[in-house]
């Protein structure tokens, strides 16, 4: 159990993060999520040890590793890390960087010669290297780069496995079968899992709880369903849902936007957005209706086909809502009148929430 | 899953107050080696006697030949400097932009009269213009006279231009070809388009070309003591020589006010230039393009090639060519036939005259020192400084600079009035001995070193020591099997350019030496005051070979290392 308390770290006059307290269950795959400068990366090098915090303490397990005054140093901590940057050693071939990882940590198990070499032939082909183990960094794809930074990390059999954006620099079709290998490892290692990234799918798609945060604080720790359908912050809504803020006024569990009758029922939405008079919906959860019916009246503004849906800009007001439908649905043209509802509250019926399927 | 964490405790982790330590040493050291040197010479321009009084100041601002020889400073250095910059500009146009053909080999001789010592320079010119040289058959009137002004002015020119020229075409190769292209679709011709859009990008990097140019031509003491002393034309730079050589009663504030003055000329000028380059950064992203933009007709580009080709071997071989021939007749003056062939000036230096043997020995031992000295103390303050952003590392990379950027004769002076007596009451009785030459050289060539290393630390991600670390790795080992694999070509150049500029220096050794202690510049100055010609020539053209080896080793090591293939 990796354990955070009170943790603040300053730089100068800025502040990186305040107050942080977290709870890291052992095998627990974590995703930190939030947006460039929202401190989820000076979180991640507090855990590895490449910093002091200015306030708070780190245990891992029983043992204080770090407080304000001393931190254990990240080459005496069981870690293992994967880097935006992959961090490969241009002079060293693959096996090498395998290798120097077995001798060097001081966590391994793996001490005679014979036991380094059958791990380090075990980790590539774990990650599929196996055939690339003489090959220097220079002569490898940045896909093939990436599993050789994730086998340096995971050979010593680190307890904890940090790992920062390590996605983000391959090309998107790669990013999402990349996604399924470094679940599949999680599930074959059982160790624990910290992964820092400001893409929401992915963060959605592998962990076991998303963590957002914003401006140094953590807005929303939970599972990723979660997350996803019971923002408790307006932040979090809109980074991770695109959610649209539709302003009313709260009766209970009743949402009226303004200049309306309409009465939208739902018992999911967080106090904290009650309190900031907003009802959020995201755009998969609009129904666009004839301009005759009742709903919020808009007009399109936008309409552009994405293949498997249609995505829509609507000027409400002195709002633009976001929508996107199927394209099994009929098509509104730029500058449509229509009506505006959210699913399940135009017949009022049901306020049962269609859960969504993540891959 | 159990967390197993080694029973260690925290104790041993480090702590943050110990850390500050080692730092406040290291900038205590910065300070007394780098900036206490310049501090003592400025409190000894304030000196007369035991008291403070500005009374060295009137006297040297009152002196007339002070005058004489501030203007004459300022006209040779505006003037080599102008010609420097017109030769730097017009190479950098023609080889970065044209399809003139064998640009590498072209190159390598632009660089010829920059890795040579200017002295040994001057000495080749003297050999190829004088009464017995190649031009010898020409009348007096027509063969330029280098004892003078303008001679100065030539060689220092010829010396200095690559500066401007490696700046130049740095910038000219990283303008977009695009800018251009918009330029000439917006109607500009292509006059226009230079002057408007090629000139004004350019100019930070011709800028600070020139004021590389300028700085090293304020700081030469070698082209002005060759042929300026025996022609009574004074400079800053030899001025303080003469003072300090020739002792007497004041000789000391003397030179220091005159060595403050002349440090605050190439202070001013570095200031602007580090300002101008603080504007030039736009430029630098994008990436260098080695491609002709301007394609010249087969006959206008043969006729450019052969201008350049009479120009690079004029100004890179020839003379040292004639150099060589003067070294190898048997007495100065004589035609160089068959008959008059002889080894016997080589025999002389390198078995007879034993200050000769000595003062190789002594130069290799000095560079070699300092070239060990710096890499060592030169690659940690790079490591701390390409891992700190602060405001601290910064000046104190700027300490460290000003020895490098103060001329020659100034931190000589300054290396004298501190050594003599470091710290009040502590005698460490070095001055007049090669210990005080070797203690000049490192605290001018560090920089050197450190610029090497800096360079190779900051190409190197730093991520890559991260992730050693978080795999476990000491930092023992990952000095030895990460940082120091990575950084190694560019530390050993930096090595290397301390190493070949310490063993051919001449400002600082000139006022430093003493009887054992000559160096080889020294060596070659004195065999060419007391007019041994054939004796200097013969011992340049010695350096001169094996400076050109040593290049072409390096080029060798260069190439092999790259076609390893292992860096990214």
């Amino acid at each position: 159990m990796i354990a955070l308390q009170g943790i603040e770290k300053r730089y100068g006059d800025t502040t990186a993060l305040h107050e942080v307290d977290l709870t890291i269950q052992d095998g627990e795959f974590l995703a930190i999520l939030g947006p460039s400068g929202c401190g989820k990366t000076t979180l991640l090098r507090l855990l590895a040890g490449f910093m002091n915090p200015t306030v708070g303490t780190i245990q891992f397990g029983e043992k204080e590793v770090a407080n304000p005054r001393k931190s254990s140093k990240p080459e005496k901590r069981n870690i293992g890390m994967v880097f935006q940057s992959f961090a490969l050693w241009p002079h060293m071939n693959v096996e090498e960087h395998v290798r120097f990882a077995l001798k060097n940590h001081r966590f391994s198990n793996k001490s005679t010669a014979n036991e380094q070499e059958s791990r380090v032939t075990e980790v590539l082909q774990l990650v599929g290297m196996e055939a690339f183990r003489k090959r220097y960094p220079a002569a490898l794809s940045g896909g093939q780069q990436q599993r050789v930074a994730l086998a340096r990390a995971i050979a010593p059999e680190p307890d904890i496995l940090l790992m920062d954006e390590p996605l983000s620099a391959l090309d998107a079709e790669l990013r999402i079968s990349m996604r399924k290998e470094i679940k599949q490892i999680h599930r074959k290692l059982g160790a624990t899992i910290i992964y820092v990234t400001h893409d929401q799918a992915e963060a959605l798609a592998m962990a076991d709880r998303v963590l957002v945060m914003q401006q140094g604080r953590i807005e929303q720790a939970d599972k990723p369903e979660v997350i996803y359908q019971r923002p408790e912050t307006t932040f979090v809504a809109t980074f991770v849902g695109k959610a649209n803020l539709v302003k009313g006024s709260w009766k209970g569990d009743i949402f009226t936007p303004a200049d309306t009758n309409l009465c939208w029922k739902e018992a999911g939405v967080a106090e904290q957005l009650k309190q900031q008079h907003v009802f959020p919906v995201r755009p998969e959860q609009w129904e666009l209706l004839s301009a005759e019916e009742e709903g919020l009246p808009g007009q399109i503004t936008l309409s552009q086909f994405q293949g498997t849906e249609r995505h829509y800009v609507i000027q409400v007001g002195d709002m633009e809502y976001q929508a996107s439908l199927p394209i099994s649905l009929p098509a509104w043209r730029e500058g449509d009148h229509v009506a505006l509802q959210v699913k399940g509250q135009h017949a009022a019926s049901s306020t049962e929430p269609t859960m969504l399927e993540i891959t | 899953m159990q967390l197993t964490m080694k029973p260690e405790h925290l104790e041993k982790g480090r702590h943050a107050s110990l850390q500050k330590l080692p730092r406040l040493i290291g900038i205590l050291m910065l300070i007394f080696f780098f900036l206490l040197p310049i501090i003592r010479l400025i409190m000894m321009s304030f000196t007369s006697g035991e008291s403070l009084s500005v009374s060295a100041y009137t006297e040297v601002l009152q002196d007339a030949v002070t005058w004489k020889t501030l203007w004459n400073t300022i006209g040779i250095v505006a003037g080599s400097t102008a010609l420097s910059m017109v030769l730097g500009v017009t190479m950098a146009a023609i080889m970065a932009y044209t399809n003139v053909r064998g640009k590498s080999v072209m190159q390598l001789l632009i660089f010829l009269p920059f890795i040579i010592p200017s002295y040994i320079t001057t000495l080749a010119w003297v050999q190829f213009l004088s009464a017995s040289g190649p031009l010898g058959g020409l009348p007096d009137w027509m063969r330029p006279e280098l004892y003078s002004v303008g001679g100065i002015i030539f060689v220092l020119g010829i010396s200095h231009y690559p500066l401007v020229y490696l700046m130049t075409v740095q910038v000219l190769r990283r303008i977009p070809r695009d800018a251009e292209l918009a330029a000439m679709v917006s109607g500009a011709s292509r006059f226009a388009c230079w002057r408007r859009i090629i000139l004004p990008m350019a100019l930070p990097g011709i800028l600070s070309g020139g004021l590389l140019a300028f700085l090293s031509n304020l700081d030469n003491f070698g082209v002005p003591a060759f042929l300026g002393i025996p022609a009574n034309i004074r400079v800053l730079s030899t001025y303080i020589y003469e003072q300090v050589i020739g002792y007497g009663p004041s000789a000391f504030s003397r030179a220091a006010v005159l060595s403050v003055l002349l440090g605050l000329l190439a202070i001013a000028v570095t200031f602007i230039q580090v300002w101008l380059l603080r504007k030039s950064n736009v430029t630098e992203t994008t990436v260098a393009d080695h491609a002709p933009r301007i394609h010249l007709t087969p006959i206008r580009r043969k006729s450019l090639q052969m201008l350049l080709w009479i120009f690079l071997l004029g100004t890179s071989l020839v003379p040292f060519l004639a150099m060589g021939t003067v070294s190898l007749v048997q007495a100065y003056g004589v035609d160089l036939t068959w008959k008059n062939l002889s080894f016997g000036n080589y025999h002389y230096i390198l078995f007879e005259d034993e200050k000769v043997i000595r003062s190789l020995r002594n130069s290799i031992l000095l560079g070699g020192v300092t070239a060990a000295v710096c890499l060592l103390f030169g690659t940690f303050f790079a490591y701390y400084r390409a891992r700190n952003q602060g405001k601290l590392p910064k000046i104190m990379e700027a300490i460290i600079t000003m020895p490098y950027a103060l001329p020659g004769t100034v931190l000589a002076l300054c290396i004298i009035l501190m050594w003599m007596q470091p710290l009040p009451g502590w005698y460490p009785g070095v001055y007049g001995t090669p210990a005080i030459i070797l203690i000049a050289y490192i605290t001018r060539f560090f920089v050197l070193q450190f610029r090497g290393s800096y360079t190779a630390f900051s190409q190197l991600d730093k991520r890559m020591e991260e992730a050693a670390r978080t795999n476990g790795a000491s930092s023992f080992v990952r000095w030895k099997q990460i940082l120091l694999p990575l950084i190694l070509p560019g530390v050993i150049s930096g090595a290397l350019l301390v190493f070949l500029t310490a063993l051919t220096e001449l400002t600082v050794s000139s006022m430093l030496w003493s009887s054992g202690s000559e160096t080889v510049g020294v060596i070659i100055f004195s065999f060419e005051q007391a007019g041994y010609s054939t004796y200097s020539t013969a011992f340049s053209s010695l350096i001169v070979l094996a400076i050109l080896l040593g290049a072409l080793g390096y080029l060798f090591i260069q190439h092999k290392w790259k076609q390893k293939g292992r860096k990214v």
